[in-house]
């Protein structure tokens, strides 16, 4: 197993919003965490990335209790808003690749990502100039070039229109079509068009349901 | 009245040889720090650290002018970068314990900074060359702070070139620094003594009052411009040099404070790159509407 929840419970102050939540993400496994606003998928995120501590339950990723996990480089994570990126200032798609590589990538490995992402075209425009939904893929690309074992995904919404949200959620496919273990965090209704194997349900009213999925017929890929 | 016998003097003059080696190695150091304290929203540090490396100084001058003692007789700005360093280092404790408001440590820093050092200067009876230090004296620099100033660069620029993938990375985003295996607190360590030396440096040449002026605003003019952070470093640094030689002349031959003409052309310049900007927009927008009009007619 890649990641391994055991009895969560996580609480702001008094506000109980993850209550006694188990369940085992293997390696290749693609869940989509989806619920209303409120039902804690932002806390699970956080919990998962470290930013919230664990006191109630445990979480192990690759056997490694996270509350000691060192080896962040493993986990590659995309937020859903960028607001802690400082765009105003110039700088190009290609230097934030550039600068933001753990490892010396090969060109043709980047040229490929931005390719399959559908803003090679965009590579030397300033960050500042691409829409919303451009710039999640930027910030896809940046996370999988360090091969992470895990690729933690918030889902845009608001922030890009209909057109892009598909385009991302079939990016999301073919990722995990070739093997990586991702983790979606839906804001939206339908989860149509995405693969994913599992669904980790949460509710305000703390009633997870986390379920693998039936087997689907593989959706198309874009051309 | 602009002087032409600055060329002949910057050629025969060694103070005016120092000036300008110690204005250019400035002028390179200053937006290169700059840049990263305006990415990271830390505009008000380089203030900050100013007013706190005069505590450096003014102790110098106490410990020299009341006490007799001979070591920072002539070398205010070691006590100084040592200071500042503190003052970086008390911003950091600060920041860490009001995380809410951080922007709280800077005014304690300064505050601190200043009412010391205002009794230290007070105390050593050398209140005269407060002026100095408030506005910066690039002409009567010595050869020590040459010395100081190159090995400051060379060490900047190598740490520049060396780490400045984490550089970039912690600057635009500190949150994703932890995914590159960043050590975000050990950065943060090293950012705030390293900009603390090339502030107290800067102290000299521009003053305590416009320190922070040499280090912004070339940056914030090459911004309007650049494309890239790599071409807008570098217009920034152009800008900084440009500013440098002018604001040099216009100290030599007016004989004012070299960080006042210095932080004068820098602003000229930021007016110039704005006002050209405005205009260049208004132009595209005039031939963009004119393309259109065609279209619309043969719509009609």
């Amino acid at each position: 197993m890649l990641i391994d929840i055991n009895n969560l419970t996580f609480a702001y102050g008094h506000k109980v919003v993850l209550h006694d939540l188990s369940l085992t993400i293997k390696p290749g496994d693609f869940v989509v965490v989806s619920g209303k606003n409120g039902s804690g998928k932002s806390t699970l995120v956080k919990c998962l990335l470290g930013i919230n501590a664990v006191s109630n339950g445990v979480i192990f990723f690759n056997h490694e209790d996270i509350n000691y996990f060192k080896k962040w480089t493993e986990i590659g994570y995309v937020p859903q808003k960028f607001d802690d990126f400082n765009y105003e200032f110039p700088i190009t798609v290609s230097e934030i690749l550039s600068v933001s590589k753990l490892h010396k990538t090969p060109e043709a490995l980047k040229l490929k990502l931005l390719d399959d992402m559908g803003i090679l075209e965009n590579m030397n425009d300033s960050i500042n100039s691409l829409s919303g939904g451009q710039i999640q893929r930027v910030f896809v690309v940046r996370a999988m070039l360090n091969h992470p074992r895990l690729l933690i995904l918030d889902e845009p919404t608001a922030s890009i229109d209909r057109k892009n949200v598909e385009y991302f959620r079939k990016t999301v496919n073919r990722l995990h079509a070739e093997g990586v273990t991702i983790i979606l965090i839906s804001h939206e209704q339908s989860l149509d068009e995405l693969d994913y194997t599992h669904e980790l349900h949460l509710d305000p009213n703390l009633e997870h349901t986390y379920k693998a999925r039936p087997v689907q017929p593989p959706t198309e890929d874009i051309a | 009245m602009i002087t032409l016998s600055f060329f002949t003097d910057l050629f025969t003059e060694s103070f005016m040889q120092r000036a300008f080696l110690a204005g250019i190695m400035l002028g390179v150091l200053a937006p290169l720090i700059g840049s990263i304290v305006i990415i990271r929203r830390l505009s008000f540090i380089a203030d900050t650290l100013g007013h706190f490396s005069l505590v450096g100084i003014s102790l110098s001058l106490f410990l020299s002018y009341s006490l007799g003692n001979e070591i920072f007789a002539d070398k205010p700005l070691f006590l100084g970068i040592f200071f500042s360093v503190v003052g970086g280092l008390l911003i950091e404790i600060f920041r860490r314990y009001y995380k809410s408001y951080k922007e709280i440590s800077m005014p304690i820093v300064m505050s601190l900074g200043t009412a010391v050092s205002a009794m230290f200067f007070s105390l050593s009876k050398k209140t005269g060359s407060l002026y100095n230090y408030l506005f910066g004296s690039i002409l009567t620099v010595t050869d020590y702070y040459i010395v100081v100033i190159a090995v400051t660069m060379v060490v900047v620029i190598l740490l520049y070139l060396l780490f400045f993938r984490q550089i970039i990375s912690v600057s635009f985003e500190e949150g994703n620094a932890k995914f590159l295996g960043i050590n975000l607190n050990f950065f943060q360590l090293v950012f705030i003594i390293v900009l603390s030396v090339v502030v107290s440096i800067l102290l000299e040449a521009a003053g305590v009052l416009l320190i922070s002026s040499m280090m912004i605003i070339p940056v914030a003019a090459a911004m309007k411009v650049g494309w890239s952070f790599r071409s807008t470093t570098i217009i920034s640094i152009l800008f900084s040099e440009l500013s440098v030689f002018l604001g040099l002349w216009g100290a030599y031959s007016f004989n004012i404070p070299s960080g006042a003409t210095i932080v004068s052309v820098n602003i000229l310049i930021l007016i110039i790159i704005a006002f050209a900007k405005r205009a260049r927009l208004a132009a595209a927008k005039k031939r963009s509407k004119q393309d259109a009009l065609p279209d619309s007619r043969q719509s009609l």
